[in-house]
């Protein structure tokens, strides 16, 4: 017999929805890095919480999606709401709103928004390895957020762990004595139920006034094909019901609520949720973008009319940019279609179709990060079966023109470059502006110097330089964000051999000596591969690229020389030999059928060659010429 | 331009074809697998036999097993879809290997006069043996005489004793003349010697010593074939992880470029682009049956048969061959159910144009006008254009600048 659990109405396990008084509610999330159990702590919880029959747990309960699973990150956030009685109180019940945040850079405001919907957040920090940037950048933001922090160090039995200078460096960051600082095994499930007491005890229980009209934060939204949008939801005032007309305040969209439901942690309807609850809705929403994360749910009610938003909306931004074209261009209606598909689930993604010389039509795709970039284009692979090319990726260029001023706001007109094709003629541009970004890093103060030389080499600006404890380093950099989406994470984890982490927040514009570098075959220039850089890398991008393609591009029968060209400079160039044997030498009976069955694939192959003037190009001579950085270092 | 005379638009290259398919002549190949040792580059179906003394019982099983193969070939029913109610007079037979000559002359001898007892052959029909040189004698070639072989075709490879060592052969470079002389004693004086060229560490002037020694020997034929690397080898996995460098193809293009200097200026034409003959007669017979894409039955080990666009070969496995037709009913062998087939295809026409095609471009004519699959007109201005191909008294041929890219060209034509 398998037990669902909270859906069967007579299971008595069923007891999770019974309601509790919003003095006893507490929603709190848990703040991590990646490997440091976050998901084993969840999982933990349920089980102390008795909400999963342990025939149904599986490792990392919350984790949805097979992507998140694989590389042990969190990517949409989720949430469980657990019935809790600590060991003290007799008869008491809690009911504990575990919301879940996303863990990756690319994600910080959706981070952001769903420490919102708390009041507390558990610092979870692996007793061997230490704090890392990102964990402290999400410290910073629930610190913003005014949450009660709850500092839990994980791990504790492990051989290598180091407690007591792991609390003392939380101590120092957060204030407070590292007696203070919880200790548990996860794996285990030691100390596990002393941080659920902590919950109780320390997070504020939520405060709001359940007769206003209803307002709920929206901190996270998926696309369910049957329902629609699936809106995850925090009930600041007032309530929610089935039934009840309501509007989302940023998109003015207005609908009715078809369910209301909690997670415990499955899925279970519930008939309203009022002050400080969590849970979900639905209501034949049809895509994401009208219910984003961080806007405001109210009633679509004459007296809501005037109801002021929640703070801390933001119009999701782009800040990577790549072209995906189909490897095979008979698949471009379905790429429009994944990516439309997609899209309904992600409202942070944004694509408009464009052409390239060399890989025919396809799509400009604009991302968070590099990551949200991977995710997309190995969901469009592995969802949708269709092979893509991906072309460098890029950032948003300001450029600004050498034309006369507007009069009215004396201001020369701007133009915005998100792909290198783009880039005017150098001799209509005043300058361009790049995107920057305000990097932490964290690190054993061993690295140090490798790691400031690695920013230098990457035309960073020392910020700060703080010293956590001997040991432990916290550098912030500006940084170039062009410089900083290829290889950077890579090498700076190379380098301080794995110890050192990074996060980074957007930053300003600034000003730098930018060139395009054009690749050419055959004095054919090949749109997909230029690139935008910085005239003292210009050389060593040329180089790598005309390298790396005299190994990729097959022999022709004819001479190609690959030149890189900064305008109509040639900075570097190599040649492919014209081939001069493509025969079998040897063919009679036997191996006549396998001789035409090679053809016959060769014959296929050459089908799929994108042709650049008049030499074939195998896509797979993008993929891998667009996929490694580019930019050498030494 | 072209006149449209060059572009068939019916099957007539396929149902009366002028020099092609059917009209190439009709052979007949015999397959012995057995070798001494294995050469690392082989991907032939061989079966290594250590000491040759000892495995008399082995070649009788096979004999036995291939004599009835050959029988039920000869006398059993012809599956109708072949498209023949009777089989042609045969114009060549081939016996390859393996080594061939690792079996007791008579016996060998015998396998021969068996094939020539149950087909019909023709008079002066080409019966070539592959032969290797430490084989050689004279009882040997005595016997294969009477039996009625005309050819000999020497697996010199080189003669060059590094080169020989990496190609793990097992005779001498001074062992080719007297195996070439011991033939002729014995009558038999259209004789072939292949060499390869290419293999890692050979010079250019090895194999202009290898061309020379072999003009020197007064031979009637060489093939000289560059080497290719298989896969499944350990040549191959050599290649794979380092521990050989794979052949160089501009190496090897210099070679062939060298082979044809050489020998030509010996009077040796350039019929095939492997293959040289002192003259048209000299040609071999059977492998132009190949490349003019005739019919031809295998019998033996891994042997391939080819009858109007139906193909089939035999298991690769001596054990498993031998197994199957022990184990046959030798009453009436059933086409369908062939004994030791491992595989068969119907070809289509369009595998079959491929087919024509990249079989006629290897030989230096080319492909008849009334023999050509329909090409499109755009494909053959490309390959012209490239300088593949070219059209010669209304024949479609490769260049010579394209011969050795003729997969390039088949690829272009073969739209």
């Amino acid at each position: 017999m398998v037990l669902r659990v909270g859906v069967d109405a007579c299971s008595e396990r069923s007891v999770s929805l019974v309601s509790v008084p919003v003095a006893n509610i507490r929603n709190f999330c848990i703040v991590a890095h990646i490997d440091h159990g976050k998901s084993t702590l969840a999982d933990r919880m349920l089980q102390l919480t008795e909400l999963v029959d342990p025939r149904l747990m599986r490792a990392q309960y919350l984790d949805k999606m097979d992507i998140e699973r694989e590389r042990g990150i969190t990517i949409k956030a989720q949430t469980a709401r657990l019935p809790y009685k600590p060991l003290g109180d007799v008869g008491e019940t809690y009911l504990l709103n575990l919301i879940d945040t996303p863990g990756h850079v690319d994600f910080s405001y959706e981070v952001s928004r769903a420490l919102n919907a708390c009041e507390g957040a558990v610092l979870l920090v692996d007793a061997a390895q230490g704090m890392e940037a990102q964990t402290i950048a999400n410290l910073y933001l629930a610190l913003e957020a005014d949450l009660e922090i709850i500092p839990v160090l994980n791990k504790i039995d492990l051989p290598s762990a180091r407690p007591d200078d792991i609390a003392r460096e939380i101590a120092s960051i957060i204030g407070g004595k590292p007696e203070d600082v919880l200790r548990i095994s996860a794996k285990t499930g030691e100390g596990v139920g002393a941080v659920l007491d902590a919950v109780v005890d320390r997070v504020p229980a939520p405060t709001g006034a359940a007769d206003a009209p209803a307002r709920a934060l929206i901190f996270d939204s998926q696309y369910d094909s049957y329902r629609g949008t699936v809106v995850h939801f925090r009930v600041f005032d007032g309530e929610l019901k089935p039934g009840d007309k309501i509007r989302f305040l940023a998109t003015g969209h207005e609908t009715v609520i078809d369910d209301l439901a909690v997670f415990a942690p499955e899925e279970t309807p519930i008939g309203s949720l009022g002050v400080g609850e969590v849970g979900m809705l639905s209501a034949a929403i049809k895509e994401v973008g009208l219910a984003k994360v961080g806007d405001t749910i109210t009633r679509a009610t004459k007296d809501a009319r005037n109801v002021p938003a929640l703070p801390g909306y933001r119009e999701p931004l782009p800040m990577v940019f790549s072209g995906l074209y189909p490897i095979d261009s008979d698949d471009f209606s379905s790429l429009r279609d994944a990516l439309e598909k997609l899209r309904l689930n992600d409202a942070a993604f944004t694509f408009e179709p464009e052409t390239s010389m060399a890989l025919g039509f396809g799509f400009r795709c604009g991302f968070l990060g590099l990551l949200h970039l991977e995710i997309v284009s190995e969901r469009i692979d592995r969802e949708f079966g269709i092979e893509l090319v991906a072309t460098a990726p890029s950032v948003r260029y300001r450029v600004t023109l050498d034309q006369p001023p507007d009069p009215e706001t004396n201001e020369r007109p701007i133009a915005w470059v998100s792909n290198p094709q783009d880039l005017p003629e150098s001799n209509r541009i005043a300058s361009i502006a790049e995107p920057t970004v305000k990097a932490m890093m964290l690190l054993p103060s061993a690295y140090v110097g490798a790691v400031m030389q690695l920013c230098e080499r990457r035309r960073g600006t020392l910020l700060a330089m703080d010293y956590l404890s001997e040991e432990r380093v916290e550098l912030r950099y500006q940084l170039p964000l062009a410089a900083i989406i290829t290889d950077f994470f890579d090498l700076l984890k190379s380098i301080s051999r794995g110890y050192a982490s990074l996060d980074y927040e957007v930053g300003a514009y600034v000003e730098a000596p930018l060139v395009k570098v054009d690749v050419l075959l055959n004095g054919e220039p090949v749109d997909a591969f230029s690139a935008i850089v910085h005239r003292d890398e210009a050389y060593n991008f040329g180089r790598s690229m005309v390298d790396k393609l005299r190994e990729l591009i097959p022999r022709q029968l004819f001479d190609v020389p690959i030149q890189a060209a900064v305008g109509a400079k040639i900075i570097a160039r190599e040649t492919v030999k014209a081939k001069r044997k493509d025969v079998l030498a040897k063919c009679y009976g036997g191996d006549v059928s396998r001789k035409r069955k090679l053809l016959e694939k060769q014959k296929e192959g050459k089908k799929r060659m994108k042709s650049v003037g008049s030499v074939e190009v195998p896509p797979e001579a993008f993929v891998s010429a667009l996929r490694t950085p580019t930019v050498k270092n030494d | 331009m072209l006149a449209a005379g060059y572009l068939p638009t019916n099957n007539a290259w396929l149902d009366s074809p002028v020099e092609s398919g059917m009209q190439a002549g009709f052979g007949v190949y015999v397959h012995v697998p057995f070798c001494v040792h294995r050469c690392g580059y082989c991907d032939f179906a061989t079966e290594a036999v250590a000491n040759p003394a000892d495995a008399n019982d082995l070649f009788d099983r096979y004999v036995t097993a291939l004599t009835s193969e050959l029988t039920a070939l000869a006398t059993g029913a012809i599956d109708p879809r072949l498209g023949v109610t009777r089989w042609p007079k045969i114009t060549s037979v081939f016996v390859g290997g393996g080594t061939p000559t690792i079996l007791p002359p008579q016996q060998l001898a015998d396998v021969i006069g068996h094939v020539c007892a149950v087909f019909d052959v023709t008079e002066g029909c080409e019966i070539t043996v592959e032969c290797n040189p430490e084989t050689a004698s004279a009882p040997l070639f005595d016997a294969l005489f009477a039996a009625g072989v005309n050819r000999v075709s020497f697996g010199a490879q080189s003669f060059t004793p590094s080169v020989l060592a990496t190609l793990e052969r097992r005779h001498t470079a001074g062992s080719v003349p007297t195996a070439v002389a011991l033939a002729r004693q014995s009558g038999i004086t259209d004789i072939s010697v292949d060499l390869l060229y290419g293999t890692p560490g050979e010079t250019d002037n090895d194999f202009r010593h290898s061309l020379e020694r072999a003009i020197a020997l007064g031979v009637t034929h060489v093939s000289a074939y560059a080497l290719t690397v298989h896969e499944n080898t350990p040549f191959g996995r050599q290649v794979a992880t380092g521990v050989l460098p794979a052949p160089d193809p501009d190496v090897q293009r210099d070679r062939f470029e060298l082979a044809q200097a050489v020998l030509g200026a010996a009077g040796f034409e350039a019929y095939e682009l492997s293959n040289f003959a002192r003259g048209p007669a000299y040609r071999s017979a059977h492998n132009t049956l190949y490349w003019r894409h005739g019919n031809y039955l295998g019998a033996g080990v891994g042997a391939h048969s080819h009858v109007n666009g139906h193909r089939w070969w035999a298991t690769r496995s001596t054990p498993g061959y031998l197994q199957a037709w022990e184990n046959a009913s030798l009453d009436a062998v059933p086409f369908t159910n062939w004994p030791g087939r491992s595989g068969y295809e119907a070809l289509d026409v369009d595998e079959r144009a491929l087919e024509r095609l990249m079989l006629g471009l290897r030989v230096a004519e080319g492909i008849h006008p009334h023999d050509l699959p329909p090409l499109s007109p755009d494909a053959l201005e490309e390959a012209m254009r490239l300088g593949l191909v070219e059209t010669a008294c209304g024949r479609v041929r490769s260049t010579s600048e394209g011969w050795f890219l003729l997969d390039e060209a088949v690829r272009v034509l073969f739209v």
